[in-house]
C-alpha cells in the first residue's frame, strides 16, 4: 500500500513538470504532421500504387488504423525515443542534481526501494504514453478520413506484411501491437534509467542512452551483422511488429521479450548497484 | 540516543573524518562546529546514512544506522541548509510525497505542523514562490512530521534574517523542553549554538579537537579586558603574577590570583591602566583559540 502512495507521488512529480506536457504537446503536433503529409495527393497516390500493386483496395486500407499504424511507428522511433530518453535520464540524476535526494534521504527509505518506486513510474509512463499516442494519432486520423476501414501493414525491416480488411479484427492487432510497443520502449527507459543513477548528468543520461540505441541500430543494418541481429537491443525491441502477422508467432514474440525482461532486470541491477555504493553529501 | 564511534572517512584519499566519536544524550541539544570542510556535514551525511563511512558506526537510539538504517532513521527528521523541495509543486504536495517516504501522510498530523511552523497561508502554494524564511519553515514542518525522536539540523539558521533566526532557535528550545528532543545541531554561527546547545564539539580537519558542556567554557580561570600602557611591561608582570596573556587586551587570572594585587603590582612598575574589567569567555573565544591551535584535543 505504501508502494503505492510513494508511486503515486512519484507520478505527481512527473506530471506536474511543464516538460510532461510539453512532451504531450510535441507528439501531437508530430502526429497531426504525419496526418498532413498522408493527405497530400501525391502520398495518397503512393499509397493507391502500393496497394494496388499488392492487391489490395485502396478505399478499404486508406484508413484510420493504417494511418495509426504509421503514425505510431514513425512517432516513436523519431520522438519516442528521445523523449522517453530524456525522461528516464532524469528520474534520478536531476533529483540528485536538484538536491531533492538529501531530502529523501533524510528518510528511513532505502536505496533500492527509492530506485523501484522510480522504476515503476518511469515503466508506467512510458508504457501508457504510447497507449496515448495510439489513441490521440486514432482520433485524428477518425477526424481526418472517418474510422471505418481495414488496417495495412508494411514492415520491410522485420518482414511483416499484413493486411486485415475486418475493422475489429485491424483494432485488436493495433492495441495490442501498442502494448508490444509500450513493453519495448520500457527498455529504452531502462538503459537511460541506468545511467540516471551514475554519477553523472542527467543530460550525459540521455546523450548516452540514445548514443547506444542509435549504434546499434546502425550495426544492425550492416550486411555482415545480419547473422546476429537477434542479439541487437533495437531488433528484439521490434518484436511488437510480429503481432501484425496473419498466424502470430508467440515463441518469436515471447523469446525477444524474455530477452528485453532479463536486459531490463540487468540495467537495473546495475544502477542499483552503482546507486548503492554512491556517497551522497549533504 | 545518538552515538556516533570512530567515524573515518576518506574522499579521493584525503580525510574527511578521522576518528570521530560524539554520544549526544537524550532530550540534549549537542552542537557540531567547525569551520568548512571541518566534518560536519560528512557527519550528518554519515549519520543519515547518505554518507558510508570507511569505519566507525553510528547507532540512533541503540539501533545501528550501517547495518537497519531504514529502522534507524524511523523517527529522525533533518533539516538542511538550503532544503531542495520540488519547486514546481506547493508545500503541501511536497509534504505529502516526503511523508510517503517515511510511513505515509497523515493529513491531520500534516495540518497541526504546518499551523506550528506558521505556514497555513501559503502552504498550497508553488514552493518557488517561498522565501527562504518559509522554505526553512516548510522543511521543519517536513522534519517534523514523523514525529521525531531526533532532530538533525545542518546549517538551518543560514541565510535566515535576525527575526527569523530568534524565531527558529526559540522553536527549537520548546521542541526540547516540551517533547524532550535530542537534536544535533551543526553550524558556524556560534553565538547561535551558544544560547541552543548543552554540548559541543569543534571538529578540525575531520577531526574531534574539542568536546564540552558549554557551562565548561566558563572554566576557573577569570578573564579580563585590559588597557595598559606600555603593553610590553605589562605583559611580563601579569606574566610573573601567574596569569596568561591571551590577546591584545586581554588577560587571564587563575582563581588563585587576586586582580587587586596585579593592579598594584602594575601601578607601582609604572603602568598605566586605562581598563581593567571582568570579561564573560564566550563560545568564540574557545573556538578562534582552538582553531588556532591553542587547544588541544580531549
Amino acid at each position: 500500500m505504501l508502494f503505492f502512495q510513494q508511486l503515486r507521488g512519484e507520478l505527481r512529480k512527473l506530471f506536474a513538470r511543464p516538460r510532461t506536457w510539453m512532451g504531450y504537446g510535441a507528439f501531437i503536433l508530430m502526429e497531426a504532421v504525419i496526418l498532413f503529409v498522408y493527405k497530400l495527393d501525391r502520398s495518397q497516390a503512393y499509397m493507391h500504387a502500393m496497394l494496388e500493386r499488392n492487391g489490395l483496395d485502396f478505399g478499404t486500407y486508406y484508413s484510420s488504423l493504417s494511418i495509426t499504424f504509421t503514425i505510431m511507428l514513425l512517432s516513436m522511433f523519431l520522438l519516442g525515443s528521445i523523449y522517453f530518453a530524456l525522461v528516464a535520464g532524469d528520474i534520478v540524476a536531476k533529483e540528485n542534481e536538484d538536491g531533492n535526494l538529501r531530502m529523501v534521504f533524510a528518510r528511513p527509505i532505502s536505496r533500492l526501494r527509492l530506485l523501484l518506486v522510480k522504476y515503476a513510474a518511469v515503466s508506467l509512463y512510458t508504457f501508457t504514453f504510447v497507449f496515448f499516442v495510439g489513441v490521440s494519432g486514432y482520433a485524428m486520423a477518425v477526424a481526418a478520413v472517418g474510422w471505418k476501414g481495414g488496417l495495412f501493414v508494411m514492415e520491410p525491416k522485420m518482414k511483416v506484411f499484413a493486411a486485415y480488411s475486418d475493422w475489429w479484427e485491424g483494432a485488436g492487432r493495433l492495441a495490442m501491437s501498442a502494448g508490444g510497443i509500450g513493453v519495448s520502449m520500457i527498455t529504452l527507459s531502462s538503459i537511460a534509467f541506468m545511467f540516471s543513477c551514475f554519477k553523472i548528468k542527467p543530460a550525459a543520461a540521455t546523450i548516452v542512452t540514445l548514443t547506444i540505441l542509435f549504434v546499434d541500430m546502425i550495426l544492425q543494418g550492416f550486411p555482415f551483422f545480419k547473422p546476429y541481429e537477434s542479439w541487437f537491443i533495437t531488433w528484439r525491441m521490434s518484436a511488437w511488429v510480429f503481432i501484425m502477422e496473419p498466424q502470430i508467432s508467440w515463441p518469436k514474440i515471447v523469446e525477444s521479450y524474455a530477452f528485453l525482461f532479463g536486459l531490463n532486470v540487468t540495467l537495473f541491477t546495475l544502477g542499483w548497484i552503482s546507486f548503492q555504493s554512491r556517497d551522497f553529501k549533504t | 540516543m545518538l552515538v556516533a564511534s570512530e567515524l573515518s572517512k576518506k574522499f579521493g584519499g584525503k580525510s574527511a573524518l578521522s576518528g570521530v566519536s560524539f554520544h549526544v544524550k537524550r532530550g540534549e541539544i549537542y552542537g557540531l562546529l567547525g569551520h568548512n570542510g571541518a566534518g560536519k556535514s560528512t557527519s550528518l551525511g554519515v549519520i543519515l546514512g547518505m554518507v558510508m563511512p570507511d569505519s566507525g558506526d553510528v547507532t540512533i537510539d541503540g539501533i545501528s544506522v550501517l547495518r537497519d538504517r531504514s529502522r534507524a532513521l524511523r523517527k529522525v527528521g533533518a533539516i538542511f541548509e538550503s532544503p531542495a523541495f520540488y519547486d514546481y509543486l506547493s508545500g503541501w504536495d511536497n509534504l505529502k510525497i516526503l511523508m510517503s517516504y517515511s510511513g505515509g501522510f497523515d493529513a491531520t498530523a500534516a495540518r497541526v505542523v504546518v499551523e506550528r511552523v506558521g505556514l497555513s497561508r501559503r502552504i498550497h502554494s508553488k514552493v518557488r514562490t517561498f522565501s527562504h524564511g518559509m522554505r526553512q519553515r516548510l522543511a521543519l514542518a517536513q522534519a517534523l512530521l514523523p514525529e521525531p525522536e531526533v532532530l538533525l539540523l545542518d546549517e538551518p539558521t543560514d541565510g535566515l534574517d535576525p527575526e527569523g533566526i530568534k524565531w527558529f532557535r526559540e522553536f527549537i528550545l520548546k521542541l526540547r523542553d516540551e517533547r524532550g528532543m535530542t537534536v544535533l545541531f551543526n553550524s558556524h554561527l556560534l553565538a547561535e549554538v551558544e544560547l541552543m546547545c548543552d554540548r559541543v564539539a569543534i571538529l578540525r580537519e575531520g577531526k574531534r579537537v574539542f568536546e564540552g558542556s558549554i557551562g565548561s567554557i566558563q572554566d576557573d580561570t577569570r578573564w579580563f579586558e585590559v588597557d595598559f600602557e606600555p603593553w610590553g611591561i605589562a605583559c611580563g608582570l601579569v606574566h610573573s603574577a601567574g596569569g596568561e596573556v591571551r590577546a591584545v587586551g586581554r588577560i587571564s587570572l587563575p582563581a588563585t590570583v587576586d586582580p587587586a594585587g596585579l593592579i598594584e603590582t602594575l601601578v607601582r612598575a609604572g603602568v598605566r591602566i586605562r581598563g581593567f574589567s571582568p570579561m564573560r569567555r564566550s563560545l568564540e573565544d574557545l573556538y578562534m583559540e582552538i582553531l588556532n591551535g591553542a587547544g588541544s584535543p580531549n
